[in-house]
């Protein structure tokens, strides 16, 4: 895998865990199951999502920052050869090359960066 | 609309009643390792569990941890269980070891939204009162299907 998209995983995996504990119903069950404490955990991820990012290179960062901005996930993992960012087929022949994660690769719809899951 | 079980989530190849782990990042891999995932996504959902962790312990008490996240490294709702008999050092809520630990890992999104209701429903299994005794009894992956299948969870 490319170490850059992994640090794309990885950091996108990081903003959905922010957002469910800011958004949806895990910060209750955080709270009242595993004695969470949102606010505090938000900091903390925060302050490792700004790390990890500060590790992407920048035209990599750039696209990532914009995306995020005008689409929420930055990161799109791809099934059955379809970006689930956007739901637009991949092309074929790029879509079952071996070692496709070997690479930075980008939805030419909607600009989201691929990950290619088996 | 038949209501969502426990059972329909778990397979038997996930279900490993002798972990041979001696910590709590072993115990967290040798989890992961049931999923059958390749290794990059392996050592990428590593990650995320233990950043969940650093937050707080999944450890919920009575010998239970419930480790969790969303990961794009999967592609529908994963489940595991590793029973560790001598227990282990999880950093729990209640400062004991803990002997049943429930995996739970799902995509950022998903389509019919069961991370949350399956995190439930575990934490409330967990919550019964004989059930960590029950768990310590089971010989076979059937019979720990057969106790989920009988608490109606």
């Amino acid at each position: 895998m490319h170490p850059q998209l992994e640090l794309l995983l990885e950091l996108q995996d990081l903003k959905t865990q922010r957002r469910s504990l800011a958004e949806d119903g895990l910060s209750e069950v955080e709270s009242a199951v595993f004695e969470l404490r949102p606010s505090e955990a938000l900091e903390i991820l925060d302050g490792k999502i700004e790390e990890l990012a500060g590790r992407l290179e920048a035209p990599v960062r750039a696209r990532f920052s914009e995306v995020s901005q005008s689409l929420g996930r930055a990161v799109a993992p791809v099934l059955n050869g379809i970006c689930y960012g956007c739901f637009v087929a991949i092309p074929t022949a790029w879509s079952s090359e071996v070692g496709r994660n070997d690479r930075i690769n980008v939805c030419d719809h909607c600009g989201r960066f691929l990950y290619y899951v088996d | 609309m038949q209501q969502m079980q426990l059972r329909d989530f778990f397979s038997e190849d996930a279900i490993k009643l002798d972990l041979e782990a001696e910590t709590k990042d072993e115990a967290l891999k040798e989890l992961v390792g049931l999923l059958g995932l390749d290794e990059k996504s392996q050592a990428i959902l590593f990650k995320m569990l233990k950043r969940r962790e650093n937050l707080g312990s999944t450890g919920i008490g009575r010998r239970i941890a419930i480790p969790h996240c969303r990961s794009l490294v999967v592609n529908r709702l994963r489940v595991a269980f590793g029973r560790k008999p001598g227990g282990l050092d999880f950093d729990a809520i209640d400062k004991k070891p803990v002997q049943n630990i429930f995996l739970i890992v799902a995509p950022p999104l998903e389509v019919s939204n069961q991370y949350l209701p399956v995190l439930g429903k575990i934490a409330q299994f967990g919550k019964e009162s004989d059930i960590p005794e029950r768990l310590a009894a089971i010989e076979t992956p059937e019979e720990f299907l057969a106790l989920l299948e009988e608490k109606g969870v």
